[in-house]
């Protein structure tokens, strides 16, 4: 037993001296909870940061599972970028108290909550769980909006600056630039938003998940019905007949699914109502087609007009990411 | 008021039969969770704030020189700042077919109810605490504090707490992944393993994709839950070489781009315990057993996080004094004989979640059991897992076991509820 201690004694000592030396490095740490984050702090932070995101872009960000390698690229995070409105509330409060980085702490200039300023949708009247995995600050999926672009810009860009003052000139030029090609996209994205304001047929939408409604809002699309009865409660057989039943009523031809909401039931109302399941990333990465923010936005906004059927749009300069 | 190491002794005697008897640990309650003196405690609680008028608690003007001095709230009916509370209910419902055991037959439950406390001190510190009803009795089942405001990654534990051994013994009954702790765990170890003492834990990086973490710990004692029936005693001081005492090492890293690995070892050194034939009131004293296990978790996730499998196995051995057995050496006196022994014991498990909702697993469990003869239990569980939502889970299970030519079965339903937060204090 005395051996046993001694090793105790001597364990201690070793982690109080390996966790006080600090290595020293010339870039900014960026960790973004999702990729969405992570592509806007590249394109704001240049070669004055290292990004890296926590998600790979497919998940279900209500349960994304913590890796080895999420803890250990976030104990040496500078700066935790994240969505906030709690849509990262299941597993990155844990994450952060088992990383143990202070930089990082809720309150520290290290903790960027990127949906600052944001008026979210969904906002609930009443916190129960009867209204099912309810969001109490509201909808957190606002990335998803086309509108969300400056939002997230400048939080991310105040972020940088406040954690690396130096480099507030590069960060802040970089970020003109950046709302310079986010002004030109809003355009572009507007004729869209033309397109189905003038279109008769198509107002109403069905999901699985709530995770489209900026997007659908953006649109002018109502969401007739969701095929979860209420957020995160999966289907029953009754609920099904209604979305059915709703569907045919509303000829409404698509049905919004994630990744993982893409199921059975989502494939059963399809095939009932003769609807397309439309399969669209929640997050950049999602797809093969979804490389940045821009593509995100353009290739579901182009994929929902596919799915009503409605006319292509007129060609216009390329848009989106433009090389440096 | 702390349980002697030697009430230990009681659950190395289970019966073969007893292990399908499972229930949650029960902890002795000391004097100041006893229901009376908590009632008696009350109206106290609520004076002071009344006194201190909504100043600053600890420098209340109604407080005179030598009454108590109070750290709580300021005020009397301010929410703001108290712990985040959370409850579980856990329901089971079971018919076991035996061939020869008591526990024969239909038995609905409530296995236990938990209610849950947790709350930063300060910024360097977080504690938690659950208190348990289960049969008919309140138990604090675990109240520790995290002291985390080392440099680096060390987290020191002090309070109550459930040991860190192998990847289960952290776990509540309830976050289980099936209705019952293995076999061999059962029996080693007992279903829930906890105590009074400190733990020290760290944790650093190896590369980008691996962490590894250890823990030592130090009890006063270690009860299990055959244990808390024996009758409490007067506190028990003991020396530093009586101290019970855990450790683990572990790594857990990315393998691939969808799948990790955790690999581990544990032990358990328990000191200077007494078995007692409580018959003919003759003990052994003085004894001490270990028990070391070696783990290793494989898990594998599709790219939404929805679907997987998992697959992992432990094996222990456990060595030195691990029962007794009672002689008659004529004339009315008895002696106890301790059996220095070992015994090995292991489970494997293949869980396979199919989406957000659903799971399965099969797993198998064989244990050559710390009593007289050392039979060999072997013990097959299949389990289907249901999350109608996030708060609530849904398990029937089907477990057949064999000990000694004595077969069992037994099919159960578990319902869990899970109200508001929900917090432990487990490591990976």
């Amino acid at each position: 037993m005395k051996t046993l201690l001694t090793c105790l004694l001597l364990l201690i000592s070793f982690t109080s001296a390996h966790g006080a030396t600090r290595v020293g490095k010339d870039k900014l740490n960026v960790v973004a909870t999702v990729p969405d984050l992570a592509w806007f702090a590249e394109q704001i932070g240049g070669d004055r940061v290292t990004v890296t995101s926590l998600a790979k872009g497919t998940e279900n960000l209500h349960s994304l599972s913590v890796r080895p390698r999420t803890i250990v690229t976030i104990s040496k995070a500078d700066v935790l970028l994240e969505m906030g409105l709690s849509l990262e509330s299941t597993w990155l409060p844990e994450l952060v108290l088992t990383a143990r980085n202070r930089k990082i702490n809720p309150g520290e200039p290290g903790r960027v909550i990127c949906s600052s300023g944001w008026s979210a949708l969904d906002v609930p009247t009443s916190f129960s769980r009867e209204g099912g995995d309810v969001h109490p600050d509201g909808n957190p999926h606002f990335a998803l909006s086309p509108l969300a672009g400056p939002t997230i810009a400048r939080n991310v860009l105040t972020g940088l600056i406040l954690n690396d003052p130096k480099g507030e000139l590069v960060y802040q030029k970089r970020f003109d630039d950046l709302s310079r090609r986010l002004d030109k996209s809003a355009r572009h994205w507007a004729r869209y938003q033309a397109l189905f304001a003038e279109a008769t047929c198509c107002k109403k939408a069905v999901v699985y998940h709530m995770e489209f409604d900026y997007l659908l809002a953006f649109l002018g699309l109502e969401t007739e019905i969701a095929i979860e009865p209420k957020p995160g409660v999966p289907p029953t057989p009754n609920h099904l007949a209604k979305v059915i039943s709703a569907m045919r009523g509303e000829s409404i031809p698509v049905i919004l699914t994630a990744a993982w909401s893409k199921n059975k039931q989502v494939t059963m109302v399809a095939t009932k109502t003769d609807a397309q399941v439309l399969e669209l990333p929640t997050m950049v990465s999602g797809a093969d087609w979804a490389s940045d923010w821009f593509a995100l936005i353009d290739g579901s906004l182009e994929r929902i007009r596919i799915g009503y059927g409605l006319p292509e749009l007129v060609e216009e300069p390329v848009l989106g990411e433009e090389p440096h | 008021m702390a349980l002697k190491p030697k009430v230990y002794a009681a659950h190395l005697s289970m019966r073969c039969s007893s292990l399908h008897k499972k229930q949650h640990a029960h902890f002795r309650a000391s004097e100041s969770m006893n229901p009376r003196t908590l009632s008696r405690a009350v109206p106290g609680r609520y004076i002071l704030p009344f006194l201190i008028g909504g100043l600053f608690a600890s420098v209340s003007l109604g407080q005179t020189p030598g009454m108590p001095q109070s750290g709580s709230q300021s005020t009397r009916f301010d929410n703001d700042f108290n712990p985040a509370i959370g409850m579980v209910l856990d329901l089971a419902g079971t018919f076991v077919d035996a061939e020869s055991s008591a526990a024969d037959g239909f038995e609905l439950s409530l296995r236990s109810t938990e209610l849950s406390f947790s709350s930063w001190v300060d910024p360097t510190a977080w504690a938690y605490a659950n208190v348990v009803f289960a049969k008919d009795e309140i138990a604090l089942e675990e109240g520790a504090v995290h002291y985390v405001g080392f440099e680096g990654n060390t987290t020191l534990r002090a309070g109550r707490f459930f040991v860190d051994f192998g990847k289960q013994m952290q776990a509540h009954m309830h976050a289980l992944r099936t209705f019952d702790r293995p076999a061999v765990l059962r029996a080693f170890l007992g279903s829930e393993l906890g105590g009074d003492g400190m733990q020290y834990d760290s944790w650093t990086t190896a590369g980008e994709a691996t962490i590894v973490r250890w823990s030592l710990g130090a009890f006063n004692s270690l009860v299990t839950e055959s244990d808390a029936e024996l009758p409490s005693e007067s506190a028990f001081r003991p020396s530093l070489s009586e101290l019970a005492l855990t450790a683990r090492l572990t790594g857990y890293a990315d393998v691939s781009e969808s799948s990790t690995l955790q690999i581990g070892a544990s032990m358990r050194y328990l000191p200077d315990f007494e078995i007692h034939d409580e018959a003919n009131d003759v003990k052994a004293i003085g004894l001490s057993n270990t028990v070391f296990g070696l783990d290793a978790t494989w898990g594998w996730l599709d790219d939404t996080n929805t679907k997987g499998w998992t697959a992992g196995m432990e094996w222990l051995a456990m060595k030195g004094d691990m029962y007794g057995e009672s002689l008659d050496l004529g004339g009315g006196n008895f002696a106890v004989t301790p059996i220095n022994d070992s015994a090995m014991g292991y489970y494997v498990f293949v869980d396979r979640v199919m989406d957000k909702s659903n799971s399965a697993g099969v797993q198998f469990s064989s244990v050559e059991l710390p009593q007289a003869g050392m039979p060999r239990l072997g013990e097959f569980d299949a389990y289907f897992t249901h999350k109608p939502t996030e708060f609530q889970r849904l398990r029937y299970g089907l477990t057949l076991s064999e000990s000694e030519g004595q077969e069992e079965a037994r099919l159960s339903v578990q319902y869990t509820l899970f109200l508001g937060p929900h917090a432990h204090g487990v490591q990976f």
